[in-house]
């Protein structure tokens, strides 16, 4: 079975609407956290957040010409990463509409960022806003699905945090069994009120710029966000260009408590195993973790035992979430877009807002970008319901 | 291909652990809701937390979980995961003025919290992944079971699906159109040409493997569909079958998830003309009522049907007498989401 | 009202906010531990009862901390409500 291959990306984030934005953000050492600027919340001013800097109406001017209005903000994230996934991967519009055309969106939120036209909508005894079809998590696949005229397997996962990763995974299991050619794969999340509140209410955000891995690190900072890539089989990858492979994927449960990890990391630690063994690959192959850092009191400290379990000498490793905020539902893409980078420009990004390092573990991050030579990365999204899951990316 | 061992079914009719088909359970109000029955193996500390999609779906779990040897992964379809919880979330934030709040229906509201919790409590730390993909959540979830199978033929696996009538979400797909405007009973379902139909809920669990000892049904082949295209629907069902070098004449029941509303009745007739006379009809969802993952119920009673050959009374649209080997699927949700299986007896 | 009833109410707050539905409240001791052992509740229900102490209340408890040390068990609970409540 011939691998599989990036050839073509796509992204959205607070830092940037591009993969080349996103990348120069990265090499220029410049976070997208700070305060709220479009998002009406309560929140706003008052709990730092990463948000894409590009209101909803002008997203949906910039895809659709005449404003839909039936379309979420996480729709539009989709659709303006899936339309520069599939540009920079060349396929042609009958590749896209053919059932050899696999697609797997992810989400957490959905079109639940409508927190106020949901609840009326709930209640409304005669007529429904335009959005009666759009707050469930398929609603911004079938956004994708829809433009496209895509008539393989579509599909929408959501495992919390790891969902895009997942979605990675599922796709490029798809090509490795013959359902499908090619896959375009990832995920998106739009700041909601409900995720806000959620995760506000679970004592988990930073009032802050979180500061992942370090030791006076106080919580997350919530972020928007999408990205898509374009995975294909090797063998049809010809003249198109090779970003990287998708060399193994690892996905285990954590089964420890509905929000937080187990003091050993042994979900974290399984995944990481598991897709070590997918890749063929030992620890010691790994130049540079993605990890996935969220900056809590909880994710860091687990996720570094599991890390020291995993290899020992851990590898050097850095949380981009200091960048661009946890994307939830978008996060696992995102960040693989991030380890696409790494290997196709060899070089790594660093861990933002980091001081000192947690006392029982003493790891430090990567602290600056630094060309460097890259074989293979390693990337990990661990969510609530214990889904933790791994990817790992080398050169193509 | 997928082998089913075993299954549970919570649906409005009666399908448990004493399966009767022979009675109606009649809807009320244009819903089918589930009657819960009781879950002695969810310890009542996690049991105080669920809600409803999350209890059916775990409740009807941990039975089938009482082997030695845990399954090797688990995967479940559900389009609104715990959206009761998560409305109740939402009118903390409004009551509330996003003020201070409670987490825990936040945490319980995630689609992935029905495998999520199945895994918490029996302890399994294997492959766990929900699809939520609306219409075709379930088979998304089977079909990935599939391919996990392919992969790794020793294994196997916990599949299923749930979702549930929330007030909120009943009335936002009423509001989009989803439902009948005029009071209609199931048992009525199919005799009214009008548009919508009723709501229904309930949940499935199935272990699957790559083995045939000892299975009682097997999923040869599935497949979906995105298109609100009639012509391109029949077109994709007779590729379908050609793919998997199955004749139409072959199969002795085609099951459909036709569900009374009349703007999706001529993709059932597209899809019944394909069959010949000698071929069995059947229906199922004037007995699990609509919902996104309704198809799991047309499943269930596929591997019923296979089980003893015979399709039950309720559930026929046109009678054979030929016995049942060999079964097609048809279903679509609103149609755009059209999904084809194919199944038959093992042994 | 007196201790007593207080202690009395907050077993029942207790049992209605995190849906206790097997539980009675004779069935929690005045000294018993809430976390952990004795009733077995967890970090999530830590924090539900902060919520229900500035519902019912009108406390505020902003440290993790403090918030372990009050809600240790109901005579904890009581006299930080005798001593704090605004409501």
């Amino acid at each position: 079975m011939s691998r599989i291959l990036i050839t073509g990306m796509g992204i959205i984030t607070a830092i940037g609407s591009s993969v080349e934005e996103n990348r120069n953000a990265l090499v220029k050492e410049q976070g997208g956290i700070g305060q709220l600027e479009f998002y009406p919340t309560a929140y706003a001013g008052k709990l730092p957040c990463a948000e894409v800097r590009v209101p909803t109406e002008i997203l949906n001017k910039k895809i659709f010409g005449h404003p839909d209005p039936a379309i979420t903000r996480t729709g539009l994230l989709v659709l303006h990463a899936v339309e520069e996934a599939i540009k920079d991967s060349g396929l042609l519009s009958e590749e896209l509409a053919s059932v050899d055309t696999a697609l797997i969106g992810a989400t957490t939120v959905g079109g639940m960022c409508l927190t106020d036209e949901i609840f009326r909508d709930a209640q409304a005894q005669d007529k429904g806003s335009p959005y009666t079809s759009s707050y469930d998590a398929a609603s911004s696949t079938l956004d994708a699905q829809k433009r496209y005229g895509i008539l393989g397997e579509v599909s929408t996962i959501n495992t919390a945090c790891s969902s895009s990763a997942n979605a990675i995974a599922f796709g490029a299991r798809l090509i490795r069994n013959g359902i499908a050619k090619r896959a375009i794969v990832g995920g998106a999340d739009s700041l909601a009120k409900y995720t806000i509140n959620g995760f506000n209410a679970l004592n988990i955000l930073s009032k802050t710029h979180c500061a992942p891995f370090d030791k006076d690190r106080n919580g997350l900072n919530l972020g928007e966000g999408a990205a898509f890539l374009v995975l294909e089989r090797e063998e049809d990858a010809a003249g198109k260009k090779r970003y990287a492979a998708l060399s193994g994927s690892g996905n285990s449960n954590d089964a420890f408590h509905p929000s937080s990890i187990s003091e050993n990391g042994e979900g974290p630690y399984l995944s990481m195993i598991h897709a070590l063994q997918q890749a063929g690959l030992e620890a010691s192959a790994i130049s540079y973790v993605n990890a996935h850092g969220t900056g809590t009191e909880n994710n860091d400290e687990t996720e570094s035992r599991a890390m020291q379990r995993v290899f020992g000498k851990v590898p050097p490793f850095a949380s981009t979430k200091s960048f661009t905020g946890h994307t939830l539902g978008a996060s696992g893409a995102v960040e693989a877009v991030f380890s696409v980078l790494n290997i196709h420009h060899q070089e790594l990004y660093p861990s933002l807002q980091f001081k000192e390092p947690i006392a029982d573990t003493g790891l430090i991050p990567v602290l600056h970008h630094r060309k460097e030579t890259v074989n293979h990365v390693m990337s990990n999204s661990f969510g609530f319901g214990g889904n933790c899951t791994t990817l790992i990316f080398s050169k193509a | 291909m997928l082998y089913i061992h075993q299954t549970r079914c919570l649906s409005p009719q009666q399908t448990l652990d004493e399966i009767d088909l022979n009675r109606l359970t009649v809807s009320g109000n244009g819903k089918l809701p589930v009657k819960e029955p009781v879950y002695p193996q969810i310890p009542p500390g996690v049991l105080r937390r669920m809600g409803k999609a999350v209890r059916m779906s775990v409740g009807i779990a941990l039975p089938l979980l009482q082997q030695a040897v845990q399954p090797d992964g688990i995967l479940i379809g559900t389009a609104n995961g715990g959206i009761e919880d998560c409305i109740k979330f939402l009118n903390q934030i409004i009551e509330y003025n996003e003020g201070l709040l409670t987490p825990g229906n936040f945490v319980q509201s995630t689609s992935n919290a029905p495998a999520a919790q199945i895994a918490l409590i029996t302890r399994n730390r294997n492959y766990n992944t929900t699809h939520t993909h609306r219409g075709l959540a379930f088979e998304n979830a089977l079909l990935e079971t599939t391919l996990l199978l392919n992969e790794n033929p020793e294994h196997y696996y916990l599949v299923g699906a749930v979702d549930e009538i929330s007030s909120y979400n009943y009335n936002i797909d009423r509001l989009d159109g989803c439902f009948k405007e005029e009071p209609v009973s199931n048992q009525d379902l199919f005799l009214y040409d009008t548009p919508g139909t009723i709501a229904g809920e309930g949940a499935l669990m199935m272990l699957a493997s790559a083995k045939p000892s000892g299975a009682i049904a097997c999923i040869d082949a599935i497949q979906t569909l995105h298109t609100r295209e009639h012509a391109l629907v029949k077109q994709m069902l007779l590729q379908f079958l050609r793919k998997n070098k199955v004749d139409p004449a072959e199969i002795d029941l085609l099951l459909t998830g036709e569900n009374g509303d009349s703007r999706l009745k001529g993709y059932y007739l597209d899809a019944e003309s394909i069959f010949p006379d000698h071929t069995a009809l059947a229906r199922f969802k004037h007995l699990s009522g609509e919902y996104c993952t309704a198809s799991s119920f047309g499943f269930w009673l596929a591997t019923d049907i296979l089980r003893t050959g015979q399709v039950p009374a309720i559930a026929v649209k046109r009678a054979t007498a030929k016995p049942c080997k060999k079964i097609l699927i048809y279903n679509n949700y609103r149609g755009l989401q059209h999904a084809f299986a194919l199944l038959s007896q093992t042994g | 009202m007196d201790t007593a009833q207080l202690k009395q109410r907050v077993k029942e707050q207790i049992i209605q906010f995190l849906n206790l539905t097997t539980v009675k409240p004779e069935d929690i001791k005045d000294d018993e531990p809430l976390f952990g052992e004795g009733l077995g509740l967890d970090s999530i229900d830590s924090i539900e009862l902060i919520v229900m102490m500035s519902r019912e209340y009108g406390i505020n408890i902003q440290d993790p901390k403090e918030g372990r040390k009050v809600l240790a068990n109901i005579n904890t609970m009581v006299d930080y409500i005798e001593k704090n409540r605004t409501k």
